[in-house]
């Protein structure tokens, strides 16, 4: 089998990678998936041979160098050996985000132009079929999953494994010119096509290369110090290029596992069967993992919840410590051996980071007091920065240097500057090749020395040197008596509370602040029942009095602790209402991602916020939501709007506590 | 669309086979001391189809199904399934037939797991006795494990891996109604019998059992008798519907029949049922 | 190690060898109210009508030979020969067997879906009539039990705590041996119950009745089955207690040491019954120790029921038993 290595013998592309691993290490696990209650498990050896099925089959399809396959479905491994494949043939694959509804696939079918379709399962041949018309140049749709496709018209519509069937008798025929199109692989080779999930206007497709990929996989495992020994559990979205670079490029570099979970909702329990040594997760998941255990604390006996907080008020105190390697005296050490052996250990086994070595966690900022709370069980985690376009690393935290108040300092490899206005530009071998038909674009991110600009406002903490992003460049902005305004740092503040999902800040450009909150159905439900406050929907919730005095409190304390910071201090909230409604991505108010979409919030809610700024007391409204179904809907609601104590700015406070 | 009718079946639009008769219900009259529930009815369910019973509330739905499955016997009239009459036979002894249900109400075993739960529906089919389960011999041991195995696929199939372990008391309502399908499917019914599968769902959940109910006829070949007073759920999902009205028969037919037939269209829209 | 801490280790372990004892017949209890929801009152009786049997079987007694006696001016007593302990058990396990299918055909058969008050008024017919039966059967005079179960101060024991202590416990070998076969007895039902394909199906009904009628099983098979196990319990605890204290009336009166068992344990868990024997056994051995002296003593009577009297004010449901919530 020939394919492209560089002189000193380093194989230079993703199935180029997966050949070598084959033969060097082709007995070692390379896939697992749990299916039908048991974890099956493909070995390097077994993953090359199907890959290459799946290869040959699409060559038999018609698949040409340069092509575009989109690929849409959550993580099993058959659509990352299709991935793969898809490279070995010399085309690009573009994975799209499964839970895209049809007309943000069809935008990106179109613009990529694919002429084949990867679908997981009928939910999303369905979606496919449903933009054909609209996308004339999809010319087959590949499915996994048979179930219920059994009587749709299959003129277009082809079994994966069929393809690998297909491939497999037609070897003879269409090898030599596989291994052709694999030799010609080179670094400069296009290697997927990712696209940004549309923060701001269209999705744009970014164009990353073999360089680019294969030195940021590597550099990323020389810095962590990865081996084969590792294990990584595969559940975040295939489109986003964290999955393509830990799932992939790094798994195939390094020559580690890759395990998907059962289905979407068995993660949880995957994450714990597993045990992963090398984990991803964004603060959300962390956030929910925490908010879950503090729940299952406070329905706990005396006992357990005395263990509880004892020991983790002492992990707090020295965990973090232990775990930079800081010097710690003996007998705080035999403590956190013993909470160990009580509390942390079985806490970290049920939330399955007993064997994790390197966690990370990015998107967005996480809460100080979540970070803490995982380094101080032992948990190394870390905070990583970076953007697609910069295949995913820009900053991150080496080992015994973490901060939660910062990113890290640069990426080896990669060069950071800060421009006057406070922006972070970055260049390295990470850095994409450019948007996908989209030259005006491409230039205006990055410019002719390579620097790309990454909107982010932020700046070099003085004598550590660790990089610290505020917030987005444009969403930083300035209240009308000229104070800074950081809408996401207060966001996050408010977000750590268990009882808050989602908070939304404004006041640029006004006289001061107000807020949108949106409570957590599981932590304020929990908190209802015990509280014997009974409820019968979610806006019922949301708008009862209790819940509306607890949501006050914690805008309080946040407004007391901004009050401590004489540059955000004018930030603290005057005025706030709880929504009746969850801010959702199907309703465009969040982005698949879950950040949330400042912008059309401010525009959808015109009305709240307007009433926020006019001193009502209560304000009507009508809110158009859409299903999970795509149809729409209207709920109407009456919501209280509450004033919240503001503090004088206490600058001396801190220095006399 | 016209169908052929004939004895042996017909392909149905969407290439299902219909096939023979499967259960023929001869003159089925019911009483429950001087009320009748079930008043001189007959009709016929044929291999691999979906047949539905509609009809407003108290129409004697619920009671029908009951005949079916042997939690109530008729006072006049015959049952015959697989070309043969049924003696009065008890509901245990009609499962065991090949004769599946799930109910209106949802009847789980609220203290075991989905796991457990879907396991007991292959009580009838465990074939080793005491002796061999006590001493775990190959053959009990090899046979827990094809039970094991039968039942992970149906939890695949109907997507419930994530609560595999959890006991079902704990399950909100729509996934309680799927592991009780999935209890019911467990037994590999030769008719499926379903009980309002859809009463008390959300849209989506409707729309969710109406996939379910679909797939299983499609991928089982599984014959599906199921009751519901929602017409508009039912049109899309059966091959034929029988009609009832209390306790009569008022209609007979595929779907587009029924949709336009005068006495059907009274008992739902026109004629006030106080 | 002071005399005190020896004497009350030595109350201990005799209190956990009584407590054994209860849980016997708690269990008994247990099986029968998760299965079918009824509190069979009769589960005592049950007991002393099984030692009753056993007894008259070993010894070659011949059944109503006083209502034959008297109706017929003969003199039977015996039919003269001596039937082996293991096979007067096996004759005995099945005469509860049958008396298992009786119970299902003539009481709980007709008795289907009442109220649950309704089925314990019959389970205390059923338990007057089984003890005059019995009675009429074998004779109402107090017989000795013996299948061959060692007695007496265990030596094994003496010695041994002798040699570690200095002081040698007194055990009596009898409770040792209804130790082992308890535990053996919980450990085979626990398997039984969890793994076996009657097992599955038992849970099934003690869950819900037509459910599991829907899947296949059948209620009265189910109901016998029950009824045989909590026949053999009885059986087992009969011969427990019948070989420490005679075969009598008495003997059936141990159903009421079971009920602050069962209010300790709750009415529904097997290991509830078991742990909240041994917590009365040992708990009215130790109270009776330190605190009896102090108040005059007997306090062995009452103890169990005050205990379980606190638990009905502050756990009612029992430590295993199924939490009771009443959603608002």
């Amino acid at each position: 089998m020939a394919a492209a290595v560089t002189p000193s013998g380093d194989p230079q592309s993703i199935p180029a990678l997966l050949m070598r691993n084959a033969a060097t290490m082709g007995g070692r696990p390379a896939f697992r998936e749990k299916e039908f209650g048991i974890w099956q498990s493909w070995t390097w050896a077994e993953t090359a041979e199907e890959v290459r099925n799946i290869a040959r089959g699409l060559m038999v399809l018609g698949l040409n160098p340069g092509d575009h396959v989109a690929i849409i479905g959550r993580n099993r491994p058959a659509l990352y050996w299709s991935m793969i494949a898809i490279q070995m043939c010399g085309a690009v694959p573009v994975p799209l985000y499964q839970d895209a509804v049809a007309d943000e696939m069809a935008y990106v079918l179109e613009h990529s132009g694919a002429r084949f379709v990867i679908a997981a399962d009928q939910e999303q041949v369905d979606k496919v079929l449903e933009v054909q018309s609209r996308v004339p140049g999809i010319e087959q749709i590949l499915y996994h999953d048979k179930r219920g496709l059994r009587k749709y018209d299959h003129a277009a519509l082809t079994w994966l494994e069929d393809i690998a069937r297909d491939g497999s008798a037609a070897q003879q025929r269409v090898d030599a010119e596989l291994d052709a199109r694999m030799a010609v692989l080179g670094p400069d080779s296009k290697c997927v096509m990712l696209y940004t999930s549309g923060t701001t206007g269209t999705p744009k497709g970014v164009v990353l290369s073999n360089r680019n990929v294969i030195e940021t996989a590597k550099a990323g495992a020389a810095f962590e110090g990865l081996t084969p020994d590792e294990d990584v559990l595969a559940y975040l979205p295939m489109a986003w290029a964290g999955d393509y670079i830990f799932s992939i490029a790094q798994a195939h570099v390094v020559g580690f596992c890759v395990n998907c979970p059962e289905s979407t909702q068995t993660m949880m329990t995957d994450l714990r069967e597993i045990g992963p040594t090398y984990f991803f997760a964004t603060p959300r998941v962390y956030e929910g993992q925490l908010t879950s255990v503090m729940i299952r604390m406070e329905d706990a006996g005396r006992m357990k919840k005395w263990l509880f907080h004892t020991f983790m008020d002492h992990a707090r105190k020295v965990g973090g410590r232990i775990l930079d390697g800081e010097t710690v005296s003996f007998a705080d050490r035999l403590k956190y051996r013993l909470g160990d052996l009580l509390v942390y250990g079985p806490l970290k086994n049920t939330l399955g980071y007993s064997r994790i070595r390197v966690g990370y966690t990015a998107g967005e900022a996480i809460g100080p007091e979540i970070f803490e709370f995982y380094r101080a069980l032992g948990i190394n985690l870390k905070q990583l920065y970076g953007q697609t376009e910069a295949t995913v690393l820009v900053a991150g935290h080496p080992n015994g240097q973490v901060r939660p108040d910062t990113v890290g300092v640069a990426w080896p490899g990669v060069e950071l500057r800060i421009d006057d206005k406070g922006e972070v530009f970055y260049r390295s071998p990470g850095t994409f090749v450019e948007y996908y038909k989209n030259p005006e674009a491409t230039a205006a991110t990055k410019d002719a020395e390579g620097w790309v600009a990454t909107g982010d406002a932020g700046y070099f903490v003085e004598g550590l040197g660790h990089l610290r992003i505020i917030d987005r460049v444009k969403d930083v902005g300035k209240l009308s008596s000229g104070q800074m305004f950081a809408p996401k740092y207060v966001e996050n503040k408010l977000k750590f509370y268990p009882g808050i999902l989602e908070a939304v800040l404004f006041g640029n450009g006004r006289d001061y602040c107000t807020a949108f909150l949106n409570i957590d159905l599981t932590a304020v439900g929990n908190w209802a029942e015990r509280n014997n406050i009974s409820y019968t929907s979610y806006q019922e919730l949301a708008g009862h009095p209790k819940v509306l005095e607890m949501m006050q409190s914690h805008v309080e304390e946040v407004n007391a602790s901004l009050a401590d910071d004489p540059m955000l201090a004018g930030c603290q909230i005057k005025r706030f209402l709880v929504l009746h409604k969850e801010l959702d991505a199907d309703d465009g108010e969040l982005t698949r991602t879950r950040k949330v979409r400042r912008n059309i919030i401010a525009s959808k809610y015109e009305d709240l916020i307007e009433a926020l700024y006019s001193g009502a007391p209560e304000v009507s409204t009508r809110t158009e939501v859409s299903y999970e179904d795509g149809r729409k809907g209207f709920i109407s609601a009456t919501l209280t709007l509450r004033e919240a104590k503001v503090f004088p700015a206490t600058p001396s406070r801190r220095e006399a506590a | 669309m016209a169908q052929a009718y004939s004895t042996e079946g017909w392909i149905t639009a969407d290439g299902r086979k219909i096939g023979p008769v499967l259960m023929e219900m001869k003159n089925i009259t019911l009483r429950f001391g001087g009320v009748k529930a079930i008043t001189d009815i007959s009709f016929d369910i044929r291999e691999g189809e979906i047949r539905a019973i509609i009809g407003p509330n108290g129409a004697g739905k619920s009671s029908m199904l009951n005949v079916i499955s042997g939690f109530y016997v008729p006072q006049e009239g015959e049952v015959w399934f697989r070309g043969a009459k049924r003696p009065p036979m008890k509901p245990y002894e009609v499962a065991r037939q090949g004769i599946a249900r799930t109910f209106q109400n949802i009847a789980l075993f609220e203290g075991m797991s989905v796991l457990d739960n879907i396991m007991t529906g292959r009580l009838t089919m465990m074939e080793t006795n005491l002796a061999q389960q006590a001493l775990w011999w190959g053959k009990a041991a090899r046979e827990e494990e094809e039970h094991r195995a039968a039942v992970e696929r149906i939890i695949d199939f109907l997507e419930i891996q994530h609560i595999r372990k959890t006991p079902v008391g704990r399950l909100p309502y729509g996934l309680k109604k799927r592991v009780e399908l999935a209890r019911a499917l467990a037994a590999e019914p030769k008719l499926l019998l379903l009980d309002e599968p859809m009463a008390g769902m959300n849209v989506e959940e409707k729309e969710d059992m109406c996939r379910f109910i679909l797939d299983v006829n499609d991928e089982f070949g599984t014959t599906i008798a199921l009751i519901e007073h929602d017409m508009g759920v039912v049109m899309d999902l059966s091959d034929r519907v029988v009609v009832m009205d209390y306790g009569k028969k008022i209609g007979d037919g595929p779907p587009d029949d029924i949709r336009s037939n005068k006495a059907v269209i009274d008992a739902y829209l026109g004629v006030s049922h106080e | 190690m002071s005399d005190t801490i020896l004497y009350a280790m030595e109350v201990t372990l005799n209190g956990l060898m009584a407590g054994v004892l209860y849980a016997l017949v708690a269990l008994g209890f247990v099986l029968i109210f998760k299965a079918s929801g009824i509190f069979n009152y009769a589960q005592g009786v049950m007991a002393l009508f099984a030692a009753l049997t056993l007894v008259g079987i070993q010894n070659g007694q011949i059944p109503f030979s006083h209502l034959i006696n008297a109706m017929f001016g003969t003199q039977l007593h015996h039919f003269g020969w001596k039937v082996p302990a293991v096979l007067a058990i096996l004759l005995t396990a099945l005469v509860m067997v049958g008396l298992a299918i009786l119970v299902e055909r003539y009481v709980l058969k007709h008795l289907v879906n009442q109220e649950p008050i309704i089925l314990f008024m019959a389970t205390i017919g059923l338990a007057y009539f089984m003890e005059g039966f019995g009675d009429v059967m074998w004779g109402a005079d107090i017989k000795k039990l013996d299948v061959g179960i060692p007695q007496g101060m265990s030596e094994t024991v003496d010695q041994l705590t002798y040699n570690l202590f200095g002081y040698g416990f007194f055990i009596d070998t009898l409770d040792i041996v209804a130790a082992v076969v308890a535990v053996i007895l919980v450990v085979t039902l626990t398997l039984f119950s969890q793994y076996s394909k009657q097992g599955r199906a038992l849970r099934a009904v003690a869950d819900d009745h037509q459910a599991a009628l829907s899947v296949g099983i059948s209620l009265r098979f189910i109901w016998v089955l029950t009824w045989s196990i909590a026949g053999f319990v009885a059986l087992v605890a009969g011969i427990m207690w019948g070989s420490k204290s005679g075969v009598q009336f008495s003997l059936s009166l141990i159903a009421l040491k079971a009920l602050p068992v069962l209010m300790l344990g709750g009415f529904t868990s097997i290991p509830g019954a078991i742990v909240g024997g041994l917590i009365i056994g040992v708990g009215e051995k130790l109270f009776e120790f330190f605190i009896g002296p102090m108040i005059g003593g007997a306090t062995e009577n009452w103890f169990a029921y005050v205990l379980a009297l606190l638990f009905l004010v502050f756990r009612p449901q029992g430590l295993f038993g199924d939490r009771i919530i009443e959603r608002v």
